[in-house]
């Protein structure tokens, strides 16, 4: 096998015991890798009614094919397993430096069951693979523990840590890289402090990687790398992060305001972009590893009440989530809070649904002080929110910490009010992008993917925005993004896509400039997969399905495909106001073209077994 | 070119179209925040058929051909898709995606600009019309 290694960790921390395996080629001519061959894992070995919090859970991590090649963007790593925000399927890819690491390390990923029976950590060096008591780091910060990581064993090993969060299971809880990039959907940190793991250290001891055709791959790598960073797209990404475009969103209705009431906030638009983050606070740029684009941000903010010195700055998830969504235009707070959710180990994107559902159900009278510890939650005030919301979700302190520390669907229901006003798909929190405004092929795709309402399963946001374009598989649709026209056809494309993206674990910033030939010519001068184009569209719908599968075999069918009463109900200021959306119809006919069944929400029997998964078929039909 | 009878018509119609646009409080505060130096270069539709507007310092000019100092950003289309893009029926970043637009250049500043397209498509229908080219006004 070339460049993936075919090996694995299996670790079970119960026993403390671990174990190196060789996987089958096929898992990763038919699964990709990342977030697809953890979806296989998971079929294959996965207990399917375990907790996702118990000990017999199983947490994956997996490196795609291309992770440590120096080819900006293709160096992220997937997390995945039952997630228990959900109860569902969940993964997560984060950028930062794990991956080569692991790759260099000999490995494509390593698996974590059973629940150590002290505070631990994974260190893997090479062929050196131990579980390492943790306890003086239990209750942490998760910027602590980096910093304290890197002394102890040097700053080249790259590390995946929880914060306090993970420890107390908050639902939400997310795993750190490097102190800043973020595994940050799913709650798979709270799954780390389930299982007693503090953090992950790997490091290799050379940067080594065999390619099917090392030539052609330099070759292709010397033009793919300038193409990716002139794009103009890159060179927006790199000036002004992933928020330059909140001024455009606003306009376009695409940005949530409290608690996706409203769709249009001009003084926000300036205030919140990400040229006035660039203009304020950055005082330098970040990257994940090879990358050219270096979207992340470095910021300071030097005094005022949300002081923070420099250090890791708020993505366009974090400055939404923290700002327009909970009624704020402070740009400064965003910083603060994106900090501290860092710190805490907690999802900027669900903490701050969950805060603006709490907001809503206090301004309502749906929550009381009874219910908050006399906390009052008001629009705008982030200084509750930072400091005392915040750390009360992080400790499951009072009854405001436990109550909110299951996000807003399970707060709803312990209330017994409020879903209709809950903003999610599958129990996930949606993302900062309205598909009212932003597109209504986003409202059915956050709807069918398998985690939840997410924007970045697929690339169904750009595709709306005009930016994706693939004539080679077909793919030349001009959509308008609110109207359903062609939504259902495009999306059919666009979660294959989706897939062969988070399997292969490439940045979809960064990806957007790969034509479909290259692609290709990627996946077979690299791993070798001896594909064409029919055949990786192929695979990327397998694991669509796949993960389909997992969430039937969960529990899930068609009636969670669904989106609440407040994303669908038209918007009532801004671009979409009073547009409908015609959710129904488009699920109606993805369902069609992909061969959906429409009750089970999985592929009919005949489908499963022209993709080569009659086996599979046999677990669900 | 389908919409212009030659090279300078467009030239015409744009140049007119950012000088009435200077004079909007709401587009030219937009225009200021761009602060680069932009050449809108249609010369595969003809040598002379390119025009330049000048947001650098707070001050706004505007002129046909090409600017005398090196440009910040230029932007590379038909004569025809700058009629289609003033009148806002065409996707900018789907013409970007599908090169009918090349970008060459930090295109940072054009952002802040993206809300104000309606506004500009208003105008342009206005400049269209004083200039006798009613006939190409796309509904
Ligand atoms: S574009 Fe940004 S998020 Fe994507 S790999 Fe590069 S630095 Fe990381």
């Amino acid at each position: 096998m070339k460049a993936n290694t075919g090996k694995i960790i299996d670790v079970d921390l119960s026993a403390g015991t671990v174990k190196v395996e060789q996987l089958p080629e096929e898992y990763y001519t038919k699964y990709i890798g990342g977030s697809g061959l953890a979806a296989k894992l998971f079929w294959e070995r996965g207990n399917f009614d375990a907790d996702a919090l118990s000990p017999e859970a199983m947490l994956l991590f997996m490196n795609g094919p291309f992770a440590g090649l120096k080819l900006s963007g293709a160096s992220r790593h997937s997390t995945a397993g039952r997630s228990p925000l959900t109860g569902g399927w969940g993964d997560s890819s984060c950028g930062g430096f794990l991956a080569p690491e692991l790759r260099y390390a000999g490995y494509d990923g390593f698996i974590l069951t059973g629940k150590a029976a002290q505070p631990s950590l994974l260190l893997i060096e090479d062929d050196k693979i131990e579980i390492l008591d943790a306890s003086e780091y239990w209750g942490q910060g998760a910027t602590q523990v980096t910093e304290s990581l890197k002394k102890r064993f040097g700053k080249a090993y790259r590390t995946l840590v929880i914060g306090p969060a993970g420890e107390n299971l908050v639902r939400y809880s997310i795993i750190l890289n490097e102190g800043h990039h973020a595994t940050g959907r799913a709650g798979f940190g709270a799954v780390m402090g389930s299982k007693n793991l503090k953090a992950i250290v790997v490091k290799a001891s050379k940067k080594k990687m065999e390619l099917v055709d090392p030539e052609r791959f330099e070759e292709l790598r010397k033009e793919l790398n300038p193409k990716i960073r002139e794009a103009l797209a890159s060179d927006v990404l790199h000036e002004n992060g992933t928020a330059a475009n909140l001024i455009g969103g606003m306009y376009a209705g695409d940005v949530p305001i409290r608690n996706w009431t409203s769709n249009f906030w001009e003084e926000a638009a300036d205030a919140l972009t990400g040229s006035t983050l660039t203009e304020t606070y950055l005082t330098k740029r970040g990257a994940c590893a090879y990358c050219n684009i270096a979207c992340k941000r470095i910021v300071e903010v030097k005094e005022g009440p949300w002081a923070i010195p420099e250090g890791p700055g708020p993505e366009y998830e974090t400055i939404v989530s923290f700002g327009t969504l909970i009624g704020s235009i402070d740009l400064a707070a965003t910083c603060k809070a994106g900090r501290l959710c860092n710190d805490l180990g907690i999802d900027t994107i669900s903490t701050g649904g969950t805060i603006a559902w709490a907001m809503e159900a206090f301004e309502k009278g749906d929550l009381t002080k009874d219910d908050t510890d006399g906390v009052e939650l008001n629009w705008g005030d982030l200084e509750t929110v930072i400091d005392v919301i915040l750390p009360k979700i992080a400790a499951r302190e009072g009854k405001l910490g436990e109550l909110l520390a299951n996000g807003s669907v399970a707060a709803s229901k312990k209330i017994g009010k409020g879903a209709d006003y809950t903003v999610h798909a599958k129990g996930l929190e949606a993302p900062m992008h309205d598909p009212r405004g932003g597109g209504h092929g986003m409202a059915l795709t956050y709807a069918v993917e398998a985690r939840g309402a997410c924007h970045v399963a697929d690339p169904m946001l750009f595709a709306e925005m005009g930016a994706r374009y693939y004539p080679e598989i077909g793919f030349e649709y001009e959509l308008e993004p609110r109207t359903d026209e062609n939504k259902a056809e495009a999306a059919v494309d666009m979660v294959a896509f989706g897939a062969i993206e988070n399997s292969a674990c490439f940045c979809q910033f960064a990806d957007a400039e790969v034509t479909i030939p290259e692609w290709v010519e990627l996946f077979n001068i690299v791993p070798g997969y001896e594909w064409d184009a029919e055949e990786m569209m192929r695979a990327g719908r397998r694991v669509f399905y796949l993960k389909r599968m997992i969430n039937y075999r969960f529990g899930r069918t068609a009636d969670d495909d669904k989106l609440t009463k407040r994303m669908l109900e038209p918007a009532t200021d801004g671009e979409p106001e009073g547009v409908e959306i015609n959710f129904e119809g488009m699920k109606q006919r993805f369902y069609e073209l992909m061969k959906i069944d429409p009750e089970k929400a999985i592929p009919v029997k005949e489908v499963l077994v022209e993709y080569d998964m009659a086996d599979e078929a046999g677990a669900v039909w | 070119m389908e919409y212009w009878k030659d090279e300078n018509e467009p030239i015409k119609m744009f140049v007119k179209l950012f000088e009435e646009g200077f004079k909007d409080a709401d587009l030219s505060g937009g225009l200021k925040k761009v602060n680069q130096l932009i050449w809108f270069d249609y010369t595969q539709d003809g040598p002379n058929c390119s025009f330049w507007v000048d947001c650098r310092g707070g001050d706004l000019k505007t002129g046909p051909g090409k600017p005398a100092d090196a440009p910040d950003l230029t932007m590379s289309l038909s004569a025809d898709d700058a009629h289609r893009s003033w009148s806002n029926k065409l996707n900018p970043v789907m013409a970007i995606t599908r090169k009918k637009i090349r970008v060459k250049g930090s295109a940072t500043g054009l952002l802040k600009l993206a809300p104000k397209l309606k506004k500009v498509a208003e105008l342009y229908v206005k400049v269209l019309k004083d200039e006798g080219k009613e006939g190409i006004i796309l509904k």
